[in-house]
């Protein structure tokens, strides 16, 4: 069998042919102009957008549709290929959806273990004061790579869940448009292809927020950032709008969306944000690319003072901010409103109890993502915008606190007066509530703008966030992962081994965040690669010390778990169908769940979350035979 | 446009699953995949509709006077009318395209893909060559891409909007093509829909684009 | 029910202690810089109130949780919990009295911030200028310019601030109060400096390569003293 049998490898080789076609083709248009043939952004540039295209090409997952272009019909084909081995179509494009989630969560595995590393060198770097081993310019560039590569990994992993859950979770047989979802998943590899090579040719110096007027002037490497940014978008936008489509059209009969698993909520309500917000970063990256290529201004500050001709200036850096944050600030709500699902998800089956609230939760759920498009000023509270604006912004961004405590008290009512069961992927759920809190309640006083001036762009800023996506998606995530890796390999982990990751991985983690915190609030800004030791009275260097610490103790938990699911994937105890006793439909099925999920169409008989009323159930699939 | 050349051609989707399922399982309808299809179609053009929004709430937030009043660059009125008109025009003949093809009459059905797609040329040729100067030894353009933020607004509203005219074009021609190989029926036309729908879209946008670059605010002279 | 109740006498017992000794953590780990503005007194007293609510609001939830954990545990049995679906009157409970924190916090603050950023016909104006990686520090009064920040103490002061190239950040910490400038714009802010003593100012926006380096030193000086400094720049701008 030749490599060139598995379609990312073709893909890659696409990729190639393509960069090489695309920089080709800017030179000849540059002779034809008379210009010099060699340029090295155009050519960069042009070269990427064909890089990405070629890809696409070449992994297959445009096949379909030039095929319908021509009016040749594509019959959908089920199962593994048929002249290849089995696990070839993990490599290849495949439309099942359990395929592609499986796809999507390892490819997201993956970058999160490259920007991890990232953060441990300069973690490193920052464990004592003074220059050690980075280059300022190097460190400039990891601490952006860092941001983004993990933005891309926790789209993947959102992706992930949505994609192998979503279809169970309603009994449906697959994703409503299984190319579109095949598609949105290939676009990310070429996108964080793109965004990693960006680093050897120059790295882009501006950290991921690439705020004009610094990313307007700075290295090559912030076309392929924004190109890679565009890739990753566009898959967020197709997959999004595959999954409303999915949860609004595909339910059975009688799953009405306050029926639904609530996860599929969560879902609902990021998909509404990823669908629209996602257009505002594109806009806002294409408007500083244009500039940088073609000399478009948008943000060129040139004449907005004194006198003012918009014909020769007129550009403003901080409407990029403007644009920038109303996709940006939503985004943290794409990222932990999944996960909190997941904790929805969780807690009854562990608590053996009703969820607590059902409709406050999935409400919930939509009043954070509606408010998440009115607070995005609060990250521009000392930008120079007008200060009038400050106050509705604050009242805003304040009101976020009262959605999110209603998540908060409905899991504690949901835990109280159940029967609590330990498991790893519950001690997880525990473990988001616990870290997440963290992150919740270091946001007001970010909110009010008096006590924001202090902390804005200081290393408190930084334990803040980190606190909000370890709480709102690592930590749920790594529960789904436990949860849900019998349903997908049909064996069980090691539990002893989990249990160890978790009592590594959470302390360490309070201790990270609350260091972060304590350095900010001294006085160290983030974003810088060297900081005044004489900080809180000498004491930061030996906080930042205790991160760095805490901060390879959760690289070793993330390494530990890795290896207990690689070690028992294969050899593991056998899971059976419904291990954590749970009434999901996905848990009625065998595991590892066969090609055509549900043998006959799903039916709904009861609420999803009626644990202890005796004789009751959810849904009946053929296989539980009891209709 | 990605979504759009995926939902287009949707309907041969139907006819391929139908032989792979036993008989217990419903298979969804032609019916049920057009309304996904259409459901999908308008949550791209609600995705769209950001887009395009962000570069109205560009125009608006940069061009402001000394005095922070609403400017707008010295533009060819006429050339902005004229391709506007052409642009409504190519609509109601992109509609009577679908319903020409929904009473199954082939010919009017394809004749009329065919002035929408000349009408849609023509709309790109006029932003192109009249308004943007392209070709110099033709016309001469009002303004360059680095004239400051009335160059960048104007080059990025209306070549966003180019390129989805291009490829509303490219998606019409394609459906023609089909068309003429006798594809599409009354009763299956999901492909001549999504077009159709995708482009009385872009066409709405211009709606909003035009005013906006056109009309709205007090012309400031060029100083050269 | 009885036994509830019980749960939930212990329970608060508990939280109460909790929120004291979450207080007592936070305040031993997060080390306010010294404060060397007036502003930073009510500033200062506000980030308190936040803490005191963090801490409450952490003891509220971790000790339920905990307290859960602990008295509802499987212990080995396999059954499940009580048949609950959720308490409507809980629910309205806890969004509608978050709702008067909220607006609490809120209204403090926007007066605060109208108290903090209110021009003073007294004010001291110094512009500042920052640039790829440094500061420049002009008076108006005098035409003096200077790499360092001088300031007389107990003066209401105006900082206009601006950019020669990318956006920068004025922070001094013991200032609290912070302020991106942005090429092409003025902006401002204000403080009133009362200890007399040296301080760092720090560039607090990514500005490039040496960003961390972006520092320059704030000197608050007597009345008397910035007076004779005043002479001396003029001296020196005369030569």
């Amino acid at each position: 069998m030749s490599l060139f049998t598995l379609g990312i490898a073709r893909g890659l080789l696409g990729q190639v042919l393509g960069m090489v076609i695309g920089m080709l083709l800017t030179c000849a248009v540059r002779i034809l102009l008379g210009w010099e043939a060699w340029a090295a952004e155009p050519a960069w540039t042009v070269g990427s957008v064909c890089s990405i295209i070629g890809f696409l090409l070449g992994v297959g997952s445009l096949d379909d549709w030039l095929k319908w272009t021509k009016g040749i019909p594509t019959p959908m084909h089920h199962g593994p290929p048929v002249d290849k081995p089995a696990w070839t179509r993990y490599f290849s494009v495949d439309y099942n959806h359990k395929v592609i989630g499986v796809q999507y969560t390892v490819w997201g595995i993956l970058l999160l273990m490259v920007g991890g590393t990232v953060a441990m060198i300069f973690r490193t770097e920052l464990a004592r004061s003074g220059l050690q081993f980075l280059g300022l310019d190097l460190y400039n560039s990891f601490i952006g790579m860092h941001g983004m590569i993990m933005i891309f990994a926790i789209l993947l992993g959102v992706g992930g869940m949505g994609n192998y859950l979503v279809p169970l979770m309603i009994g449906a047989e697959d994703m409503a448009f299984p190319r579109l979802n095949a598609l949105g998943f290939w676009f990310n590899v070429p996108g964080s292809i793109l965004l990693l090579l960006s680093l050897f040719i120059g790295g882009w110096d501006a950290g991921w927020t690439a705020y004009p007027p610094l990313s307007a002037r700075g290295p090559i490497g912030y076309q392929l950032f924004f190109l890679g940014v565009f890739a990753i978008g566009l898959s967020s936008i197709v997959g999004s709008l595959n999954l409303l489509v999915t949860i609004l059209r595909m339910r059975p009969p009688g799953m009405s969306l306050f029926r639904m698993p609530i996860f599929c909520w969560a879902v609902f309500a990021t998909s509404l944000l990823q669908l629209t917000a996602t257009q505002l970063i594109g806009t806002s990256f294409l408007m500083v690319s244009v500039q940088r290529a073609l000399g478009m201004g948008f943000f060129d500050p040139r004449g907005i003072l004194g006198e003012v001709s918009p014909m020769v200036g007129g550009g403003d850096p901080v409407l990029f901010q403007h644009l920038f944050w109303f996709y940006s600030h939503p985004a943290v709500y794409i990222f932990v409103l999944p996960g909190l699902g997941i904790v929805s998800e969780l807690l009854p089956v562990f608590s053996r109890k009703p969820l607590f609230g059902y409709k406050w939760i999935a409400l919930s759920s939509m009043a954070i993502a509606i408010l998440g498009f009115i607070v995005w000023g609060h990250h521009m509270f000392v930008s120079g915008y007008n200060d009038i604006l400050r106050i509705p912004f604050m009242y805003a961004t304040l009101l976020v606190a009262i959605p999110t405590g209603v998540k908060f008290f409905s899991w504690l009512g949901t835990m109280w007066g159940g029967k609590i069961h330990f498991d790893t992927p519950m001690l997880f759920v525990l473990g988001a509530i616990s870290v997440f809190l963290i992150g919740g309640l270091s946001g007001p006083i970010l909110a009010t703008v008096p006590t924001d001036f202090p902390l804005h762009d200081s290393y408190f800023i930084v334990g803040h966030f980190h606190a909000t996506m370890f709480g709102g998606f690592v930590f749920p995530f790594f529960a789904a992962l436990y949860y849900w890796f019998p349903k997908v390999t049909g064996r069980m982990y090691n539990e002893k081994l989990g249990k160890i990751h978790f009592f590594i991985m959470t302390p360490a983690f309070w201790v990270q965040t609350l260091g972060q915190m304590g350095v900010g609030v001294m006085g160290m800004r983030r974003r810088i690669a060297d900081y005044d030791p004489t900080l809180g009275g000498g004491q930061i260097e030996n906080w930042q010390m205790a991160v760095t610490i805490a901060g390879f103790a959760i690289a070793f938990g993330v390494m530990l778990m890795l290896w207990n699911f690689f070690q028992h994937a294969e050899v593991g105890v056998a899971a059976g169908d419904n291990p954590w006793r749970s009434r999901s439909p996905e848990w009625q099925i065998p595991s590892p769940i066969p090609e055509h999920s549900f043998p006959a169409p799903v039916r709904v008989v009861g609420e999803p979350y009626d644990y202890g009323l005796a004789d009751s159930g959810y849904v009946t699939t053929a296989s539980t035979g009891d209709d | 446009m990605t979504a759009t050349a995926i939902e287009h051609g949707r309907e041969h989707e139907h006819a391929a699953d139908d032989h792979h399922h036993t008989g217990d399982v419903d298979l969804p309808t032609y019916l049920e995949f057009t309304r996904r299809n259409r459901l999908g179609m308008w949550l791209f053009f609600a995705s769209e509709a950001f887009l395009f929004l962000a570069l109205l709430v560009t125009r608006f937030y940069l061009w402001r006077g000394p005095h922070g009043e609403v400017v707008r660059p010295e533009l060819d009125q006429f050339a902005g009318l004229v391709v506007t008109a052409v642009l409504l025009l190519s609509s109601y003949f992109m509609n009577r395209a679908e319903v020409s093809i929904a009473n199954d009459k082939r010919t009017d059905f394809l004749a009329s893909l065919l002035i929408t797609a000349a009408l849609g040329t023509a709309f790109l040729v006029g932003v192109v060559v009249w308004e943007w100067g392209m070709f110099p030894s033709i016309v001469k353009g009002h303004l360059k891409p680095t004239d400051g933020v009335f160059g960048a607004v104007v080059f990025g509203m209306t070549g966003m909007h180019a390129l989805h005219v291009l490829s509303g074009v490219v998606l019409i021609l394609n459906v023609w093509w089909l068309g003429r190989k006798g594809h599409f029926s009354s009763e299956r036309h999901w492909g001549v829909e999504a077009c159709a729908i995708y482009w009385h879209y872009v066409d709405l946008v211009w709606i909003f684009f035009y005013p906006a670059i056109y009309l709205i605010g007090s012309t400031i002279e060029a100083p050269h | 029910m009885a036994n509830n109740r019980r749960h939930f006498i212990i329970a608060t017992v508990l939280i109460l202690i909790c929120t004291v000794l979450v207080y007592w953590v936070l305040d031993t780990v997060l080390l306010k810089p010294a404060a060397a503005v007036v502003e930073a007194g009510p500033i200062d007293n506000l980030f308190d109130q936040h803490i005191w609510l963090i801490a409450f609001l952490f003891a509220l939830v971790v000790v339920f949780m905990c307290y859960a954990l602990i008295a509802f545990r499987a212990r080995g049995d396999e059954g499940d919990g009580e048949h609950v679906h959720g308490n409507g009157l809980l629910e309205i409970l806890w969004t509608v009295v978050p709702c008067f924190v909220v607006v609490y916090f809120a209204w403090i603050s926007t007066t605060m911030l109208l108290d903090l950023t209110r021009p003073n016909p007294d004010e001291y104006v110094v512009s500042a200028e920052g640039r790829q990686w440094s500061w420049l520090f002009t008076y108006p009064e005098n035409g003096a310019v200077t790499p360092e920040l001088v300031l007389p103490v107990d003066t209401p002061v105006r900082m206009d601030l601006t950019s020669d190239d990318v956006l920068h950040s004025f922070w001094v910490p013991e200032f609290r109060v912070k302020q991106d400038t942005v090429p092409g714009m003025v902006t401002h802010v204000r403080f009133t400096p009362n200890v007399i003593g040296e301080y760092v100012l720090r560039c607090a926006e990514l500005c490039g390569t040496n960003h961390g380096g972006m520092l320059a030193t704030v000197r608050v000086v007597s009345a008397e003293e910035f007076k004779l400094w005043q002479s001396e720049q003029l001296a020196q701008l005369q030569e």
